[in-house]
């Protein structure tokens, strides 16, 4: 009978693993730690925005190291390698462009982020750091979409990059600099794809997975906002644990990201154009759709001319970094209740709305020039 | 609660909930080259679609009741309201198209109308902003219209809902009380083996997509081919090799031969020419 007790009690060979994993490295006391989580006023679908983007990081890791087992970065090699992961790599055209379009899922699901914390309030103190960080991580994303769109060496990518090289020529003393520093030569040619290789999947990983290190540390530090509506104690009377309700709406919401991706890579995979040559041809340069509204703003006549152009390309989105990066310094009212901060609201809207217009007006602007 | 507050709560994480499931129906058949949204592809992704959404509607209807509304809805509810709402948005929502399509039309043809007669009077607007101008004319209407009508849609669906609620049971307890109560009822307490349960569906899909999805690109562009050249592989017969190698050798030797003749006549004393210049010793840096 005890005997019969005993095994019953005795561990299996996976409990064994476990017990001797979480001898050394307290592998019960993280897991309790990270899914038990109290989360401020419940769990919200918004919340999900920053782990889909850690989520679609890892994947764009994982499928990029794949892509360089085949991808050869140079002028002469780039654009048949890539050929090459397209035709003749088994499951390369996937791995490709499930790449390709989850890059812009990850501008879409910063755009998304960066909008939730915005309307939420949740830069005001004493998360103003963890805002400036993730203004610093937009830029990182806005820069792995610039140099990986070079890489495949056709047509449009060449094009896109002198586009993008020139309105960075254009900055004030330091534009030459970085036009020349990035070209490495006057036309784009072997040394702006080596460097832009370099800083795509050296420079910019690094610099990402230090900062999102250091917002996640910011952002545990200072705790969640939690919601902008409720007295202290309304949300505190609603606070629950990140498992199960918030852990299943990020699993939702990263399945969802993850199949919509995938979706798109089978629906729409990558196709390159004619190899690039210095000469455009019929083709009409343009930037990646995201940079599609600052291109068809630079066409207003408004920005016209060279002084426009400045102030087009860089003057006004410069000022306008530089006052997201001041907000929480200049709104320091602790309201953060959205629709109590009117201004705020109305800012959103009109600069979502004028993300929209441009980008659709540039899309019909293609059969204008066609 | 109002109705299109009540409507919009209960449609939007239904949606949410059974997006995922449909997606990774639709996914499978793409990879299985069936188009989801045309022919077969579309029935199939349809009629798998009423079994999730009467699970996920009767799943978050009763959470939104309990959490919201502290009350209990009546058993079946999924199935009811998930009928209500086919039979009332098969009327609404091609109304919906009709209405938005009609007022789009009216608002573009009044939009050209608007910047042909400026054009004409007035001056020609540069190509860049006759678009912006255009869309935003026509756009902004069609946008209200389609707002309107999808304000009614809610507020319909939430009346619905509305009647499922007055024939719930009211729950006694604080919003904590309830939560728990609700999360013990649906979710297994074990979160190692939820989670892993998750990962081990997660895993049989991951095989199912590998195991379904073409090897190499369904899609080559039709103007830039993609060349292939076959490689020809050369056939290695070991008794060849060594023929052409001792042919190879036999002409070096001869050729080595020749030259030493050539040479052994270019060493004959030549008395017109002048004595080699002696090369003097480097001296050394020491």
């Amino acid at each position: 009978m005890s005997g019969q007790q005993n095994s019953v009690n005795e561990p299996n060979a996976f409990e064994k693993v476990v017990d001797f994993v979480d001898e050394r490295v307290g592998l019960k006391t993280i897991q309790a730690k990270m899914l038990n989580e109290p989360v401020p006023g419940g769990s919200r679908w918004a919340y999900a925005f920053g782990s889909v983007l850690l989520f679609i990081f890892i994947l764009q890791v994982v499928t990029g190291i794949l892509l360089m087992f085949y991808y050869v970065p140079s002028t002469d090699h780039a654009y048949a390698s890539t050929q090459y992961i397209i035709h003749e790599v088994d499951y390369g055209w996937f791995l490709l462009s499930y790449h390709f379009w989850g890059s812009s899922a990850m501008v879409v699901m910063v755009f998304a982020h960066m909008s939730q914390v915005f309307l939420w309030g949740a830069y005001k103190k004493p998360r103003e750091l963890v805002w400036l960080v993730g203004l610093a991580l937009f830029g990182i994303v806005m820069a792995f979409g610039f140099t990986g769109y070079l890489l495949p060496w056709d047509q449009r990518a060449f094009w896109a990059t002198v586009v993008g090289v020139e309105i960075m020529d254009k900055t004030p003393l330091i534009g030459d600099f970085m036009a020349r520093f990035l070209k490495g030569g006057p036309t784009p040619g072997q040394m702006t794809i080596s460097r832009f290789f370099v800083i795509h999947v050296m420079v910019l990983p690094g610099a990402l997975m230090g900062l999102a290190g250091l917002h996640i540390f910011l952002f545990r530090k200072a705790g969640p906002a939690g919601p902008f509506r409720g007295t202290p104690e309304q949300i505190k009377a609603k606070t629950d644990y990140f498992f199960p309700r918030q852990i299943w709406k990020d699993i939702v919401a990263m399945a969802s990201v993850f199949l919509i991706i995938c979706s798109l890579a089978l629906i729409e995979p990558v196709v390159l154009l004619e190899e690039a040559t210095p000469d455009p041809g019929d083709y009409h340069p343009e930037p990646e759709w995201y940079f599609l509204f600052l291109f068809q703003l630079l066409r207003l006549k408004i920005f016209g001319g060279e002084l426009g152009q400045l102030m087009g390309a860089l003057v006004l989105p410069g000022a306008f970094m530089a006052l997201l990066a001041a907000l929480p310094f200049i709104d320091t009212s602790p309201e953060r209740n959205i629709f109590k901060r009117p201004a705020s609201l109305i800012g959103w809207i009109l600069v979502m709305l004028m993300i929209l217009v441009f980008t659709v007006s540039a899309i019909i602007n293609r059969d204008f020039l066609d | 609660m109002s109705n299109v507050k009540l409507g919009l709560l209960v449609f939007w994480t239904t949606f949410w909930t059974g997006f995922p499931i449909k997606m990774v129906i639709a996914l499978l058949l793409l990879t299985a080259h069936i188009h989801p949204w045309d022919g077969i592809g579309l029935e199939a992704l349809l009629l798998l679609s009423i079994p999730i959404d009467i699970w996920a509607l009767g799943l978050c209807a009763r959470t939104v009741f309990l959490e919201r509304l502290s009350v209990d809805s009546p058993k079946g509810m999924g199935l009811r309201l998930w009928a209500q709402w086919a039979v009332f948005s098969v009327i609404y929502l091609p109304l919906l198209f009709l209405i938005v399509g009609g007022a789009k039309a009216l608002a573009k043809s009044a939009t050209e109308a608007t910047v042909h007669f400026v054009e004409e009077s007035f001056m020609v607007i540069p190509v860049a902003e006759k678009i912006t101008i255009e869309l935003l004319m026509w756009a902004t209407p069609t946008t209200l219209v389609l707002i309107a009508m999808l304000y009614g849609w809610m507020f319909g669906l939430g009346a619905l809902a509305q009647r499922q609620v007055r024939v719930s049971t009211p729950v006694d307890g604080s919003f904590q009380d309830i939560v728990c109560q609700w999360d013990v009822l649906r979710i297994p307490k074990d979160q190692p083996l939820l989670l892993t349960a998750f990962t081990g569906v997660g895993v049989v899909l991951v095989f199912l997509f590998w195991g379904l999805i073409p090897v190499s690109t369904p899609h080559p562009h039709e103007e830039y081919e993609f060349i292939h050249v076959d490689k020809v592989e050369k056939k290695i017969v070991p008794k060849d090799v060594i023929k052409s190698a001792e042919k190879v050798l036999a002409r070096a030797e001869a050729t080595i031969k020749e030259l030493g003749k050539k040479n052994s006549g270019d060493d004959k004393p030549k008395d017109d020419k002048k004595p080699a210049a002696k090369v003097e010793p480097k001296p050394s840096p020491q």
